[in-house]
């Protein structure tokens, strides 16, 4: 049994800041975001171009009161573009009327929590993220969506399945994360939970499957210039060492959705008795 | 990585999951119901690599690795059903399917629902002839029953042997 490499009391901290205070901020985002939603859902998709234009406005603010939010600093700010065109992908992706343009909007959508992804140095999953979702995914879907897309727009494009119940779910739904998502006090890091078992208590972590402590606000430029940001290696490293049963168990499950796949998707014969 | 930083980037998620079940809550099309799911799915991956980097190990990561890997599978067997349910009615309308839910539970609660019959998509053949009802045969040219039974050899015949 290896020992611990590191030991995880010796760890620095990362020292959360103290609850800031922008609950308010946030609540203003999620109501802001619900009434968008039913603006523009109301009674099927965007029927005028003036319900457009104020949703369009009421997402603006809300995206001004958000940048408004956060330090005037240049990560926190790509981090925020990246944000917004997100949620602006996914608005786009719910309130559009041709099929089509929802895949481009989900695609917007995607691509954006990639970069935000790609921002929390986890470069290995934005990167399959990216070809997953906005590769493969996507043009599968655009594929079926041309195979079985009329010309013109079909009705069932239109009508919506009770858009204000759902609505008003999916913002209480919000509203409840908000909440919980807000609660003053800090979250501990943990950095390996010795507790629990079936952890990687008893072995310990693999030698270099631990990520390099994170740079604080407080830190002297000599030691900032110290950290480097966490390897991909370190993942993959993770993944087959401590996670390999895991990770062949995924495997299979994708071979195994193939083979579905394929005997689903074959024509089936015809009786010609 | 500060505090307000994790709420943020925790509430996008959580932005992306609510519009994710309003598209799939609301959506009729099939594809747009899977690619609501995915849009689901991308929020909880994004929340668990933001605890990743915030605990500082790779756990929350791989558990995103296995959440990309679930809904790829995912992806492929809808969009393979997706094909095949279009090949029996060709209409990618979920509500056409609604007879496979129970029987007993009142059929579509929106507003103004059309109900149209979907038929099984057999192959029409063209149509050939004159349309009865949309242009009459005239009168001279109609067949009586009365008058062949009369006139016709056949039936004479039949009728004397009978």
């Amino acid at each position: 049994m290896n020992p611990l490499p590191i030991d995880p009391k010796n760890l620095p901290l990362v020292n959360g800041d103290p609850f800031q205070g922008n609950l308010a901020q946030i609540l203003l985002m999620v109501i802001l975001l619900g009434a968008v939603a039913y603006l523009l859902l109301q009674h099927g998709l965007i029927k005028s171009k003036m319900m457009a234009w104020a949703g369009a406005g009421l997402f603006a603010f809300a995206a001004l009161m958000a940048f408004t939010s956060i330090p005037m600093q240049l990560d926190s700010l790509v981090r925020m573009c990246f944000s917004i065109l997100a949620v602006a992908g996914g608005i786009a992706f719910i309130t559009t009327r041709e099929p089509v343009h929802a895949a481009l909007g989900f695609a917007t959508a995607v691509l954006s929590s990639c970069g935000v992804m790609f921002m929390q140095s986890a470069y290995f999953i934005a990167a399959a993220t990216m070809i997953v979702y906005a590769g493969a995914t996507i043009i599968i879907f655009l594929f079926v969506l041309m195979f079985a897309q009329k010309a013109q727009l079909q009705w069932y494009d239109v009508q919506l399945t009770s858009p204000v119940i759902a609505t008003v779910v999916a913002t209480s739904l919000l509203l409840a994360i908000a909440w919980s998502v807000s609660e003053s006090g800090e979250i501990l890091p943990v950095k390996l939970d010795l507790t629990r078992p079936y952890s990687l208590a008893e072995t310990g972590p693999s030698p270099g499957t631990v990520m390099p402590p994170v740079p604080e606000a407080s830190m002297t430029q000599e030691q900032l210039n110290a950290f480097v940001p966490a390897k991909t290696s370190g993942l993959g490293r993770s993944m087959f060492t401590d996670y390999l049963l895991a990770i062949e168990l995924a495997g299979t499950v994708l071979l195994v959705a193939t083979l579905g796949a394929i005997v689903l998707a074959q024509k089936p014969e015809r009786d010609l008795s | 990585m500060s505090h307000s930083e994790v709420q943020n980037l925790l509430l996008l998620g959580g932005i992306l999951f609510a519009l994710g079940l309003i598209g799939f809550l609301t959506r009729r099309s099939l594809i747009l119901m899977f690619l609501s799911l995915e849009t689901m799915l991308s929020g909880v991956s994004l929340n668990l690599i933001v605890f990743s980097k915030y605990h500082q190990n790779y756990q929350g990561q791989i558990l995103a690795v296995m959440v990309l890997t679930i809904s790829a599978c995912e992806a492929a067997i809808a969009l393979a059903m997706v094909v095949s349910l279009y090949r029996r009615k060709a209409t990618l309308d979920v509500q056409a399917w609604d007879d496979l839910s129970e029987t007993i539970l009142p059929k579509s609660t929106s507003g103004d629902y059309q109900d149209l019959e979907h038929e099984e998509n057999y192959p029409k053949l063209s149509p050939a002839g004159l349309d009865p009802l949309d242009r009459p045969v005239p009168s001279s040219m109609q067949a009586s029953l009365d008058q062949d039974q009369k006139t016709s050899p056949i039936v004479s015949e039949v009728n004397q042997r009978a």
